[in-house]
């Protein structure tokens, strides 16, 4: 069995050797602690594979480490989700061609999507430089100068397509693969296909701005009719990261202890009177690794525990990166520690530059561009990277024409750009330094290689170890999947 | 035939569409004899006709593939079109022959036949043009369009410009404007020409009415109709055999068939015998060697009767009484007594609210609407627990209540209330189509969708889901029954004549409730209107600065031509004014916003006005009414079988019905009018009647499994939602039909099924686990011994409530609402006398109560048979660390020291009393009465330190009571069920 990384005292305790079911049982005696260990070795030794198996009336489920159907690539995914639309044409996709449309009344395709046509400026070419970086020269704006450092880790798709220029839909549909929602979003279909390697730590991670939500709030990590333990867990940035993680701070600490031993107390003699009884002992070790789950979580998000280099290296010193910066540490501690799947979001849809184009790409790229490297870097000098997928994108990408009063240049801004877009992806076996796909002469349309949300989430699913036909839930006698029925790829070429 | 005389009136775009058959009639000719090309009624039909159309033919075509024309072959089945024009090779109709699928078994095309077939298409596939008339366009062709995207507003509820464009007369007749067509000459009718300049659907109204625009291939479907003189629909030949794809013997498998009463077994164990079920069950163990455990102790009984039936644990003075009495049968009059408390209804109709999915919000949105009046089909399905209701009558209330009596225009009893609110078992569904961005066909097809789900899940205990696309994998159920099942729906739920739910409301209530709601808004309303009226006021001169400087940037003379209409009342405008009106729109309306964005003086004044509007409009309490699903009246539109489930590729009609497998053993579905001169369909009704037929083989089996799995954790078929071939066999299956014909022939008493289950002596026994018991049975299908279960999330959450003695017990009525405390969990707003079990808080799914949450409350989507179960730290986190189950436990503290005092071991024994129902053992004692010491002095340091104003030592004595009873809510045993 391929465990993975294996940083934490839970997982290590997993690494005996495969024990009989008596031996198994004889170790609930153990008392408390042996329970819970009894539990995690006993949800891997027997019980099968819900989300692979497929098979059976009721089967139990859990966040036990799962085997996946071949050999994963990577271990764990952290998504940096920027939303509202980054713009490719000014960040990742240069089009200096446009230049020649300038004047021209646009076709209407590219107007026939705008959120708002009326408000059309024509032809805006991007008013950045792009530079050539690394060994592999792939291409970037000059507004990414950090990311920019990590050219030859990355690998850009500019041919993202998806089905919808309304921010929800297309939310839904990056995150759960539909566009009407209430179905798992992907987080949520990685925790339950893998599960997890540190029982102390939620599977499935989000770290939002305290500046605000994105739209649909908490609809974007949902577990929708997946088991509720599958569904995206917020750490807040302030006060305790989990809902009632901390003891009521208003008991005595002894208080605490007492309570603890009347319940073993009771407990223990609760199960002596019932011998066998498997979800009892899963009851009791839920007690025991919550207390765990205390302090591993109040550790992982320690940051003063990094050194002063890192801090600086994430931004942590400047007003403008220290949110995000924190975050993004957060976020290698978290996988540091075993979390699968760990989400950024940030501040509302700071990428939605309807107006003032310039100024709003400054602030997001500045917010955001430093600390991104900055983990990318800090992966790779720990050697994280090679099994840590980071993905970076939004839910759609810009038109490249301006929006707004043409003849109030600053203020002009761009509408919404479904049918391509930009979305790169770096470590956890990803060809780094790679293009894949391209727009049209315009960066509008996906033309060469076309890549649907469903063929992303194929290949993200697959980086992983997951064949994303395979990875089902039975519901209502049938089985879902994250692509549904629709047609989906994994993007081979993207593949290390 | 008028075919050929009017295909050659058409006009070029027809042509365009099909070349081939241009091609083809030319060929026909005098000119071109030498190598003429096969033709489909000549050369292809004979084939086809020898291999394929017994399956691909008649009234229910394999797949939807009809291979009897070739339009039918060009329209294709459920895996698209079956021939492409012009290229066999990429023509799925080829390929399947060739690679040999098609025909399945023996049968095979010789390589001539193949070749012709081939030569066929790539030649333009056409057909004989003395047959044309059989290939036309026809009423049948464009009826599906027009109600996708006309008759919203040109039909039953509006016929806008008096246009009704629901039937091929209508249309001929047409409105105001004249005739809607000229058959035969396309040019000349107007609706081809607003149609085809993309004037109708009018643009400005699409997103109102959530209709798109025709696909430019219905554009010329349209044209093609006119052209051809808009000829009738054929007259559908019926086929002879009704279900002409039911293979031999999909019929048989066992839950087909109608339950047959088996004979009561004789056992050698003959003295454990409590009633019939026991002899069903001890013939399986004995035949393994196998017997029954001992039976539990009274008081874990006593337990597991309270849970199971009330869903609570019992009260202290009860556990007494019982203990006290020394009747022989005490048990059995404790089931009695059970089945008689209003708490049971409350505890079974969740079980039945999970089965219909009810929900008291139209979906998972974060801005979706409350479902005002949903709670009265809660308090229905409890009222109907109670009353023990027929299962017979309760269903078909639920599916019928509207089709019983007349209900329009009679007086709002509460007999008519509660009729109509049963029917909201066919509204639990998640709506997305309140927003109109979701309300479009497909959005309400998923709809309807849903509630056929929840009828086939539900009720028939299949995954009749599976055919919506194509005919059930494994089951016999086809396409076509899945479409003629959403057809019974479709006189309430009609797609193309769609009503959003606010449009549902039903505007019913009782004079009194009337009453007593106007009475409550009448202050607030005018309170209102007074607000109202001062911001209108204070916004006057606001407005009038802001209009001038709008039209200061505007020319002079549109300036004053602008001026001088905002001056004119709206009635009053010419024509011209209206025009100008609806140009400059921007420029003349004045929102408020506009107001407080532009003058910062404005919004100071405003904000508060708008503050105070808002706070008594959200007081308002909704006017009395029903949510329920009422017959629409007049003629529903046609429903189709839907290619591939796609909403815009409809295949042929459908009537309503249901699968026809199920219809061997039974009285026909019929439909016929409720009542003479109703004006309801009967559709709904028919389904009613039908489903509860006492022989039915699927309706009894399948509530009584249900009821089965809630009382021994597991069903006599291991999945109540799938009796079809690939759900599980049942374990006992004479067990099963005796409980389904036993249900049927108690009158359909579900109380009686209660007391079958629960007097057995296989509900009684102990649920300890041996070892040996373990090898032989380890997931006790046979029942050697009880099931041990953890509560579900409702039992917890209504159990702590009651052990702690904050249930407030107020009955029916709405829901309490949920609120988000400041430390992020959601939880049910309090009463002064508590919390309400948790049937009566807001069943609100995207943020339900957290606690409910963590313990596996289920996502109703749409809804759920089985609940999955997990055990997890964060349960853990939520009991132990939660302020909320601090407070409860601190409050039942309280009330054990004024019931009890606290000065000796009475309280601990109070505390096992109230949470695990049995009184501490002697270690558990002691243990307890060392911690209270332990604990109380903590409390005392930490008060004292803290300087309160309460007495210290009386304080500290009650905290660390509290801690004991938090302590013993936490424990295992607790949350489990012996």
């Amino acid at each position: 069995m391929s465990l993975g990384r294996i940083p934490l005292e839970s997982v290590r305790a997993r690494k005996r050797t495969a024990m009989g079911r008596r031996d198994f049982f004889s170790r609930i005696s153990d008392g408390l602690h042996g329970a819970g260990l009894a539990y995690l070795l006993g949800a891997d030794l027997f019980s099968p594979n819900p989300a692979l198996a497929a098979t059976g009336a009721s089967p139990a489920f859990d966040l036990a480490p799962k085997p996946a159907h071949f050999e994963p690539k990577a271990k764990a995914v952290i998504q940096l989700f920027m939303h509202g639309g980054p713009s490719q044409v000014d960040l990742f996709d240069p089009k200096p061609d446009l230049t020649k449309y300038v004047g021209k009344t646009p076709s209407r395709d590219l107007t026939a999507v705008a959120v708002s046509p009326q408000q059309n400026a024509g032809i805006l070419p991007s008013p950045y430089q792009f530079g050539r970086h690394g060994e592999s020269g792939l291409e970037f704006s000059e507004l990414l100068p950090h990311i920019s450092e990590c050219a030859d880790d990355i690998a850009l798709i500019r041919s993202m397509f998806t089905d919808t220029q309304n921010h929800e839909t297309a939310l839904n549909m990056i995150h759960s693969g539909r566009l009407l929602g209430n179905r798992p979003t992907i987080g949520s279909w990685v925790s339950y296909g893998l599960g997890t390697e540190n029982q102390n730590l939620p599977a499935y991670v989000v770290l939002d701005d305290p500046k605000g939500l994105p739209i649909g709030g908490i609809d974007n990590w949902q577990a929708a009719w997946l088991p509720p333990i599958y569904q995206g867990t917020r750490f807040r940035a302030q006060g305790t990261p989990v809902l009632n993680l901390d003891p009521r701070p208003e008991w005595p600490e002894a208080v605490l202890d007492v309570e603890r031993r009347l319940l073993r107390q009771l407990d223990q003699a609760h199960v002596r009177r019932r011998p066998h009884e498997a979800d009892l002992t899963a009851r009791i070790s839920a007690y025991e690794l919550a207390a765990r789950m205390q302090l591993a979580a109040t550790d992982a998000l320690d940051l003063e525990q990094e050194d002063e280099k890192t801090k600086e290296m994430y931004g942590l010193n400047d007003a403008l990166t220290e949110s995000y910066g924190r975050r993004c540490l957060m976020a290698r501690r978290l996988v540091e520690r075993g979390v699968r799947f760990v989400q950024l979001y940030i501040e509302q849809q700071i990428w939605d530059t309807h107006t003032k184009l310039d100024e709003g790409l400054r602030y997001s790229c500045g917010k955001t561009d430093r600390p991104s490297a900055a983990l990318l870097k800090d992966l790779k000098q720990r050697g994280l990277l090679e099994d840590t997928l980071v993905i970076w994108g939004g839910e759609f990408g810009r038109l490249p024409l301006g929006q707004g009063d043409s003849n109030n240049k600053s203020s002009l801004g761009r509408d919404h750009g479904p049918n391509g877009f930009t979305l790169w992806m770096a470590g956890g076996g990803v060809k780094g330094g790679t293009v894949y796909g391209a727009t049209d002469e315009l960066g509008n349309h996906a033309v060469e290689n076309p890549v649907s949300v469903h063929d992303f989430h194929a290949t993200v699913l697959s980086l992983l170890g997951m064949n994303f036909r395979d990875l089902v839930y039975r519901r209502h006698g049938l089985d879902e999947r994250l692509t549904d029925q629709f047609p989906a790829r994994v993007i081979e070429d993207l593949i290390a | 035939m008028p075919g050929s005389r009017l295909f050659w009136s058409a006009e070029g775009r027809f042509v365009v569409l099909v070349p081939a058959l241009l091609v083809s009639v030319l060929g026909r000719g005098p000119i071109a004899a030498a190598s003429t090309p096969p033709t489909f009624d000549e050369d292809i039909r004979p084939i086809l006709e020898a291999n394929c159309v017994s399956c691909h033919g008649g009234d229910a075509p394999q797949q939807g593939l009809d291979l009897r024309t070739s339009r039918a072959i060009l329209r294709g089945g459920s895996s698209g079109p079956a021939v492409e024009i012009g290229s066999s090779a990429n023509s799925a109709l080829v390929e399947r022959i060739v690679a040999g699928t098609m025909p399945p078994g023996d049968l095979s095309l010789t390589e001539s036949e193949i070749a012709l077939i081939r030569h066929w298409i790539d030649n333009g596939a056409a057909h004989e043009a003395g047959e044309l008339g059989a290939e036309l366009v026809t009423d049948r062709d464009v009826l599906p369009i027009f109600q996708a995207r006309c008759v919203v507003c040109h039909g039953k509820r509006e016929q806008r410009g008096g246009l009704d464009l629901r039937t091929r007369e209508a249309r001929l007749a047409g409105g105001d404007s004249g005739p809607a067509l000229v058959p035969g000459a396309p040019d000349a009718s107007l609706i081809i020409q607003k149609v085809e300049a993309g004037e109708m659907p009018p643009p400005d109204m699409q997103y109102d009415y959530a209709v798109r625009n025709p696909t430019d291939a219905e554009v010329a479907t349209l044209r093609e109709w006119v052209a051809a003189g808009a000829p009738p629909a054929p007259e559908e030949v019926a086929s002879p055999e009704p279900t002409p794809q039911l293979a031999e013997g999909d019929g048989d498998h066992w839950a087909f068939l109608p339950p047959q009463r088996p004979a009561v077994p004789k056992v050698t164990s003959q003295a454990m015998v409590s009633n019939a079920v026991d002899a069903f069950l001890l013939r399986k163990l004995e035949e393994r060697g196998l017997s029954y455990s001992e039976e539990a102790a009274p008081l874990t009984l006593l337990r597991r009767a309270y849970l199971h039936l009330t869903g609570m644990p019992p009260p202290p003075q009860e556990i007494e009484r019982y203990l006290q009495d020394d009747r022989d049968n005490r048990y059995q009059l404790l089931i009695e007594r059970l089945l008689d408390a209003p708490e049971y209804g409350e505890r079974w109709a969740r079980h039945w609210l999970d089965v219909a999915g009810h929900i008291d919000t139209e979906g998972f949105g974060e801005y979706a609407p409350r479902r005002q009046n949903a709670w009265r089909y809660r308090d229905y399905v409890i009222r109907a627990f109670n009353q023990d209701k027929p299962f017979d009558e309760f269903l078909t209330e639920q599916i019928a209540g509207d089709e019983l009596a007349p209900w329009k225009d009679q007086e709002a009893t509460p007999e008519l209330i509660e009729r109509l609110a049963a029917t909201g078992f066919l509204r639990t569904a998640p709506d997305p189509t309140w927003e109109i961005e979701f309300a479009f066909l497909d959005e309400r097809m998923n709809v309807i969708a849903d509630e056929v789900h929840i009828l086939g899940s539900g009720l028939l205990g299949l995954t009749v889901g599976c055919a919506r696309c194509h005919d059930h994998k494994f089951d016999p159920i086809t396409h076509r029954d899945y479409y003629s099942m959403g057809a019974i729906l479709q006189a309430a739920y009609d797609p193309y004549d769609w009503l959003q739910p606010k449009q549902r409301v039903l505007d019913i209530g009782l004079a009194s409730e009337k009453q007593e709601v106007d009475e409550f808004n009448a202050p607030l309303k005018s309170k209102i209107e007074r607000l109202e009226k001062s911001l209108e006021k204070e916004a006057a001169p606001y407005e009038q600065q802001l209009l001038d400087e709008r039209l200061a940037k505007l020319p002079e003379d549109v300036r004053e031509d602008l001026l001088r209409l905002s001056e004119t009342a709206e009635d009053e405008r010419t024509e011209v004014q209206r025009y100008l009106a609806k140009q400059f729109k921007q420029t003349l309306e004045i929102s408020t916003n506009d107001l407080k964005e532009r003058f910062e003086s404005f919004k100071t004044k405003a904000e508060p006005i708008q503050k105070q509007v808002k706070e008594a409009r959200d007081q308002l309490k909704p006017a009395p009414g029903v949510h329920g699903l009422v017959d629409m009246g007049g003629e529903p539109s046609t429903s189709y079988l839907l290619l591939r489930g796609d909403a815009f590729t409809p295949g042929q009609p459908v009537e309503p019905g249901v699968p026809a497998f199920l219809t061997t053993h039974l009285d026909p579905f019929e439909v016929v009018a409720p009542w003479p001169g109703a004006d309801s369909s009967g559709r709904r009704l028919a389904l009613a009647r039908w489903l509860t037929q006492p022989n039915h083989p699927l309706t009894a089996r399948v509530m009584v499994n249900r009821m089965w799995m809630r009382h021994f954790g597991r069903g006599l078929v291991a999945s109540p939602d799938n009796f079809g071939l690939t759900g599980e066999s049942p374990s006992h299956p004479e067990l099963l039909d005796w409980l389904a014909t036993e249900f049927v022939r108690s009158g359909w008493s579900m109380k009686h099924m209660h007391r079958l289950m629960m007097n057995s002596t296989a509900y009684r026994q102990d649920s300890r686990k041996d070892g040996e018991a373990m090898a032989t049975d380890p997931d006790n299908v046979l029942l050697s011994r009880m099931t041990m279960r953890r509560m579900d999330a409702e039992q917890l959450y209504d159990s702590i409530l009651m052990a702690t003695s904050r249930l407030d017990p107020t009955r029916f009525g709405p829901p309490s609402d949920l609120d988000l405390s400041d430390d992020g969990e959601y939880r049910a707003t309090g009463t002064a006398q508590g919390f309400r079990r948790s049937v009566y808080t807001l069943q609100q799914p995207r943020t339900p109560i957290s606690l409910l949450e963590a313990f596996d409350l289920p996502q109703l989507a749409p809804n759920c048979i089985v609940r999955n179960q997990s055990n997890v730290p964060t349960q853990a986190l939520h009991l132990m660390n939660s302020k909320w189950t601090w407070e409860l436990s601190r409050y039942m503290a309280g009330r054990i020291i004024d019931a009890a005092g606290n000065d000796s071991e009475e309280p601990v024994r109070e505390v096992f009393l109230r949470a695990l129902s049995r009184p501490p053992s002697r270690s558990e004692t002691s243990e307890s009465v060392a911690a209270l010491d332990e604990l109380r002095s903590s409390w005392v340091e930490r008060l004292m330190s803290d300087r309160r104003e309460a007495p210290i030592e009386a304080t500290a004595r009650w905290l660390a009571l509290a801690n004991l009873c938090h302590t013993v809510l936490n424990s295992a045993e607790f949350a489990f069920i012996d």
